[in-house]
């Protein structure tokens, strides 16, 4: 029989170790389960509601489901209803692909202050993740710290005009908050010098083409290496650009260390490079530093077994750092890892139950093709998607049309 | 004819619809499907037509699995002279200047060696309304219509 692998998690990670895997072996059981009703993690939930053309990667994902034979359990949380020793019982391998998503904290005094948020708080709640907490308010001065791509799609969002926003699948509510939102001024900050930030020069470029800001590029410096002098060519080409209403800020080379607030943030305390204080007024702080949580313990590289038949992948396994191609790359190594694995081990000769099929509750693939085509049927003008938010309306319209109640 | 698609990516979304397009034709040519990362390029062979999907990735630029072959043909300096191809680019309107920029090097990247470039390069937008294989599938029996005449033919 077929030998069987369950993997945690469906966001690109483990959908493209599910990829590799049947490719090299189509007749692999892989199953990919998601403690959400709803795969795709965080091409659905963290790549921004602008940026479709990344999130067509989804088609590839699709035909795990659709040609190559994977079946997804969504709604499944792992230590809930069914514990990972029942998995690692029933499957020949197990890959942990859940991601990291705890918002790393600025670790200095007042990082706790209201109006301190982390950047993937918000953005969950932009992209309506079910378990997003509501949108705050930011007031006319948000500061974000952080020199990463997240930070400059946070504040290309904050920037955007409703216009600009056309096309995306940016749901309602959210588009009411950046609507009404009333920023003057954005503040982007950060700890490096600007040659040594890790915004990709293209990231940088798109914020050439918004139509309702001013920037203007604070301490540019000098480069030493070629990719440094191309992140300052894409900085230098945004300074001065526009003479919109909303005015943005990029400040390097400052380290902060206090977020000041009298109940509330009024401001980042930092030292700037001469090793005087500087304050930089802020309503509120958003902060894109990285992500933390629980992460696998490394053999060696970036195929990470952790234990016989137990894996790890994406940025469980290599840390918040990375893009989705680089997943990609991780993905096909660990396949190849578990694949030679699977090889020097015998197949188990009982035949194991089929523990996910057998949970109430579970969304099948069929399931989120119904979730999908109701989200894309009629989506509103300037939108291409209206994401389905709340578990109970996607579970509903999940459930196959025999499972409903039917009329009598 | 004798096909070969090669293709760069870095998403896989190239490789997909090279697979695609190369299960597509098989029916009616001699049709090979390979990674341009796997590609000598001292193995061109002007009695098969060659069709490169590539994906455009960063700042306009190849995809990670096409530059170890561009690096080749620079550092070989191969002459590609009666090699005939065709490229079939994917991007992403999103980031306009540099859209569609990995198709566009690779074609220069082929023509600095002499190959000859048939039909007109098409440009698939990953922010746009098309699937790309509803773009690739018609334009590929187009370019292949129109080398029918020239691979394979004495230069």
């Amino acid at each position: 029989m077929s030998r069987r692998v369950a993997i945690l998690g469906a966001g690109p990670s483990g959908c493209f170790v599910a990829q590799a895997l049947l490719k090299a072996r189509p007749d692999l059981r892989v199953d990919i389960l998601d403690r959400l009703p709803v795969p795709y993690g965080l091409v659905r939930y963290g790549v921004a509601a602008d940026h479709q053309g990344t999130k067509a990667i989804t088609r590839q994902f699709a035909r795990l489901f659709e040609r190559q034979g994977a079946r997804f359990f969504g709604n499944v949380t792992v230590g809930r209803d069914v514990t990972l020793e029942a998995l690692r019982e029933a499957y020949d391998a197990v890959v942990v692909a859940t991601g990291l998503s705890t918002d790393r904290r600025l670790g200095i005094p007042g990082d706790d202050l209201p109006g301190v948020h982390g950047a993937g708080r918000i953005t969950r709640a932009l992209y309506e993740h079910p378990d997003a907490e509501p949108l705050p308010p930011l007031g006319p001065r948000p500061l974000i710290v952080g020199n990463g791509n997240v930070a400059i799609d946070l504040l290309r969002l904050l920037a955007k005009t409703s216009e600009e926003l056309d096309g995306s699948d940016l749901g309602p509510g959210p588009t009411a908050w950046l609507a009404g939102s009333g920023i003057d001024e954005i503040t982007i900050l950060g700890r490096s010098p600007a040659a040594a930030a890790r915004f990709d020069a293209v990231m940088l470029k798109e914020l050439g083409r918004l139509s309702g800001v001013s920037i203007a590029v604070d301490d540019l410096g000098t480069a030493g290496t070629e990719e440094g002098a191309r992140t300052l060519e894409a900085l230098s080409a945004l300074h001065g650009h526009g003479a919109g209403p909303r005015r943005i800020r990029f400040v390097f080379a400052r380290r902060p260390i206090a977020v000041e607030g009298d109940g509330c943030v009024s401001g980042l305390l930092c030292i700037a490079p001469d090793g005087r204080e500087e304050r930089f007024p802020a309503t509120s702080i958003l902060t894109a530093i990285g992500f933390d949580g629980e992460t696998a313990t490394a053999e060696s590289g970036a195929a990470v077994r952790m234990a016989p038949g137990l894996y790890g992948a994406g940025w469980f396994a290599r840390g918040p750092r990375g893009t989705i191609p680089d997943n990609r790359a991780d993905a096909q190594a660990l396949a190849a890892v578990i694949l030679a694995d699977l090889d020097a081990t015998p197949a188990s000769s009982s035949i194991p139950g089929d523990v996910l099929a057998c949970l109430p509750g579970t969304v099948t693939y069929d399931g989120w093709t119904r979730i999908d085509a109701a989200e894309t049927a009629a989506p509103p003008a300037g939108r291409c998607r209206a994401k389905i938010t709340g578990r109970a309306a996607m579970l509903s319209l999940a459930a196959a049309p025999d499972e409903k109640e039917t009329q009598p | 004819m004798k096909i070969a698609v090669l293709y760069g990516t870095e998403t896989g979304n190239a490789e997909m619809l090279a697979e695609d397009l190369a299960g597509e034709l098989e029916g009616d040519h001699d049709v090979s499907c390979a990674n341009l990362s796997g590609f000598d390029p001292a193995g061109f062979d002007a009695g098969t037509f060659y069709i490169l999907v590539s994906s455009t990735y960063g700042d306009g630029d190849l995809p990670a699995s096409a530059q170890p072959f561009a690096k080749a043909v620079e550092a070989k300096a191969p002459d590609l002279s009666g090699i005939h191809f065709a490229v079939f680019g994917l991007g992403d309107s999103e980031y306009h200047e540099t859209f569609n920029g990995g198709g566009e090097k690779l074609a220069a990247l082929m023509a600095a060696r002499g190959a000859v470039q048939v039909g007109e390069r098409v440009t698939h937008d990953a922010s746009g309304p098309d699937m790309a294989e509803d773009l690739a599938f018609p334009w590929a029996r187009q370019v292949i219509e129109m080398a029918a005449g020239l691979v394979g033919e004495d230069a």
